[in-house]
């Protein structure tokens, strides 16, 4: 149990991370805030025996109520109340970053001033009088680079030094905390008259409990803070607070020809700038910093879009051909030695050949591996993300975008997620954590799935050969398109409906100096996302795989548990009972139906259920009591891992090449052609194409695998996910029917 | 012959019009409540000085340099900023 509470507050790209794992050292756990998708970061820090909790406020420009981050923050200091408030500031800009901090030393003491990325300051040849500052503030301002850990310990001392100090008052219930606020800024003689007035009229109300923070309460009203004024209205005298404000802020409107709020965001300004002018020395012509020179290419108006091009290229090659190996390699081992020695020991302990071998191996084992396979995926997508993020390259690449993106109503950010869904969507649902507000990341999460992942193109691959003999290529680049244009077309809808309201938010984004990242939070960042990934969807997945392996193990009529031949068993029922919903779309047998079923689980699965189910495959799984012993398979193991890795490594430089689809089409038998055609033929009363393409128009557009469900709902909240799955069932259904129908009716 | 300083004109205009290269003073900022908070917060108060540094490769949004840092804006939001036009991209001579 902690014995103080630390909140971080700050601007994004402050460096505040550094300085939260500074503090935390390794001790972090990450979630979300409750009910929102905004990362929480909470830690310990242990510091002169003392142990605190420490907690990482969304990074935000302001305390006003008016984005979700904001909202967060707030909340948490005015709730939570936390012993000390660090907030970490940007020495290179501190105009803007003190609007802030200005906002918290108005609200409460207890606050200590990270002054960080020093380096960054004097690149600029800023110089600062940090013990001005700190007397300005009226807070201790402690010089540190969280980079390199300077400053980090002395920034330690002064928020024990605070803790020592006594805190003031108790517990209020509209006012913020109790500890008296660090500064006054003079608002001006007319706009301090209302605070005053305001300030007074409040304290005298004793519904409101107003106390010490009745100036920071009044200040608050006269901006007009819609949720302050949500907070004061159910309580006894509050309402009549408001409309004081209102009076006051007219009154204001009236002599000062200005609103109240801009009045006071003038004010801080002002109180801002006089002590900035006193305690920076700035040189006194603007260098032209390396960031200046790299921008004046990479946002070029010639070189922009190839920049662009090539960044995205690479981070899709990294997430896709580099982690490929890797990902062959975790698989390969689990359908393999891992199976085999669990199937090992399972005969060793009697139960060889029964149900139970078949649900561990089957079962919980195959969904195992089913989500460890995405671990070297994600670790590549963390990793390219926090490159480009820290780097600064992605607000470029945002900014180089956003004018395409903005036709359809999404943000310059969402480029990234929508190219990475063409490899997986998985890793694509995880990429929208770059945006910044919510809207604009449930939105991409929806389309992205749109974007016709790389476990789909074996299904079109087959179905082209199919019924498209001659014109495969064209057919399956088609496929593509059409996910681009429904995701388009949704879009614009989703924009028109759903998400109208949310549309006031401006396209407001800074453009922060370029940095090199620094490799420790790199891995940081790579480690906790995957991890959270594992532990959050991966119980999903494995209970979705022991599932969907009950249904195939259940006997829907006679045979034995576990041992039932597919077509028997409560797996094709279900399939079965399902069909009837695919007739207008002209694809109504249970093998086709089976077949999406198991795509639910995973897409790569569609094409061996298809052989399976039509009877058209050779079994491949070598009899039991050719089960390699341990040795044998711990060599494949090691081998195989040294192999993958030495893939991975050479995947690296063809990152720079752009290569076309590299389509892996295995060998299909010919059997399984002819039973796919005369399948959808009778199905389709004898128009297989069209149900043929009515199928993989289906199989694009449906549902995506169990994994990218999982990482919807981790990300986007249960109602999100639930959205998604059945808005895409049903485009998928409606765009199926389109094709089927409309083309019947086409050919007459 | 020095033009009397009544003929200087003032050229007052939106941020989305001052050109690439151009500096400006804010005047005002107009626009719904949060827009106008927004920008207020990131540093587009009433006398602030603002240089339009670049537009993007589509001709939108614009980047700006406000208070020693770089702010990438669209045009539409823009739009609410009335500011004094301080110096052109290419300010001809003898109207400074």
């Amino acid at each position: 149990m902690a014995d103080h509470t630390i909140a971080l507050a700050g601007n994004p790209n402050t460096g505040k991370s550094t300085v939260f794992n500074a503090l935390t050292g390794g001790r972090q756990h990450v979630g979300n805030w409750p009910g929102k998708t905004v990362a929480r970061k909470t830690g310990t820090l242990d510091h002169a025996g003392r142990r605190y909790a420490v907690v990482d406020l969304p990074g935000t420009y302001s305390l006003s109520a008016y984005s979700l981050e904001e909202i967060i923050a707030r909340q948490h200091l005015v709730e939570e109340r936390p012993d000390v408030v660090v907030v970490v500031v940007d020495a290179a800009n501190l105009e803007r970053n003190l609007y802030l901090t200005a906002q918290i030393l108005e609200m409460r003491g207890g606050v200590v001033i990270a002054l960080n990325m020093a380096d960054a300051a004097a690149a600029k040849g800023l110089s600062i009088d940090v013990e001005a500052l700190a007397r300005r503030l009226g807070a201790p301002v402690v010089e540190t680079t969280a980079r390199s850990g300077r400053g980090i310990e002395a920034l330690k001392a002064a928020i024990a030094g605070l803790v020592d100090e006594p805190l003031s008052a108790t517990a209020e219930q509209a006012a913020p905390p109790a500890t008296a606020p660090g500064v006054h800024i003079d608002y001006g003689t007319e706009v301090e008259a209302e605070i005053r007035s305001l300030a007074q009229a409040l304290e005298a109300e004793p519904g409101l409990r107003a106390g010490r923070g009745a100036r920071w309460l009044a200040v608050k009203l006269l901006e007009g803070d819609p949720d302050i004024a949500a907070r004061l209205s159910g309580l006894a005298g509050g309402a009549a607070m408001i409309a004081a404000a209102a009076a006051a802020a007219e009154r204001l409107r009236c002599a000062l020809g200005e609103d109240a709020d801009t009045l006071i965001a003038d004010g801080r300004y002002t109180w801002i700038h006089a002590m900035v002018r006193e305690v920076v020395q700035a040189p006194p012509i603007e260098r032209v910093t390396l960031s200046d020179r790299i921008d004046a290419v990479v946002t070029h108006r010639l070189l922009g879009i190839p920049v662009f091009l090539l960044a995205m290229a690479a981070a899709f090659r990294i997430t896709t051909d580099v982690s490929g190996p890797l990902l062959e390699w975790i698989a390969a081992v689990f359908d393999g030695p891992l199976a085999n020695q669990a199937t090992r020991l399972l005969e060793r302990a009697g139960l060889g050949g029964t149900w139970f071998q078949g649900l561990v191996v089957d079962g919980a084992l195959a969904g195992v591996g089913g989500v460890l396979v995405f671990v070297p995926v994600l670790l590549s997508l963390y990793f390219v993300l926090a490159v480009l993020e820290d780097s600064g390259y992605m607000a470029r690449a945002a900014f180089v975008m956003d004018r395409l993106m903005q036709g359809i109503g999404l943000h310059g950010k969402s480029f990234l997620p929508m190219l990475v869904g063409f490899g997986c969507t998985v890793p694509a649902i995880y990429a929208t954590r770059t945006m910044r507000t919510e809207r604009d990341r449930i939105l991409t999460g929806l389309l992205v799935p749109f974007m016709s992942c790389g476990a789909r193109l074996p299904v079109y691959v087959l179905f082209a050969a199919v019924f498209f003999p001659r014109h495969g290529g064209s057919i399956v680049f088609a496929m593509y398109l059409i996910g681009i244009g429904t995701a388009v077309v949704l879009g614009a809808l989703l924009n028109r409906s759903l998400f109208r309201a949310a549309r006031s938010a401006p396209f407001v984004m800074e453009l922060p100096p370029y940095r090199m990242p620094t490799a420790r939070a790199v891995l940081a960042h790579m480690w906790v996302r995957t991890s959270g990934f594992i532990r959050r969807a991966g119980t999903i997945i494995l209970v979705v795989s022991v599932v969907l392996w009950a249904l195939t193990a259940i006997p829907a009529g006679d045979g034995t548990f576990g041992d039932t031949p597919v077509e028997d068993s409560l797996f094709a029922g279900v399939a079965g009972a399902a069909t009837p919903l695919f007739a207008p779309l002209g694809f109504d047998s249970w093998q086709a139906a089976g077949a999406l079923v198991t795509g639910l689980l995973a897409k790569e699965v569609v094409v061996a259920t298809m052989a399976q189910v039509y009877g058209a495959e050779v079994a491949d799984e070598p009899p039991a009591d050719a089960t390699p012993g341990l040795v044998e398979d711990a060599r494949f193991v090691v081998t195989g891992l040294a192999r993958a890795l030495a893939d991975t490594a050479r995947a690296v430089p063809a990152i720079v090449g752009l290569r076309p689809f590299d389509g892996e089409a295995e060998e299909t038998p010919s059997a399984l052609k002819v039973a796919i055609h005369a399948d959808f033929s009778r199905s389709s009363d004898g128009h297989p194409t069209l149900a043929g393409l009515a199928f993989m128009v289906f199989v694009l557009l449906y549902t995506p695998c169990m994994a990218a469900v999982a990482a919807s709902r981790h990300e986007f909240g249960a109602r999100w996910m639930w959205t998604s799955v059945l808005g895409q069932f049903a485009v998928a259904w409606l765009t199926a029917l389109v094709v089927f129908q409309g083309g019947r009716l086409l050919a007459g | 012959m020095e033009p009397p300083s009544a003929l200087t004109t003032v050229i007052e205009t939106t941020l989305d019009l001052v050109p690439v290269g151009g500096r400006a003073a804010v005047v005002r900022v107009g626009g719904e409540k949060a827009v106008r908070l927004r920008l207020m917060e990131m540093g587009l108060v009433r006398g602030e000085q603002v240089r339009v540094q670049r537009a993007a490769p589509l001709g939108d949004p614009i980047a700006l340099r406000v208070k020693g840092y770089d702010l990438a804006l669209r045009r539409r939001d823009a739009r609410a900023v009335v500011v004094r036009m301080t110096a052109g991209a290419d300010a001809p001579d003898g109207t400074d």
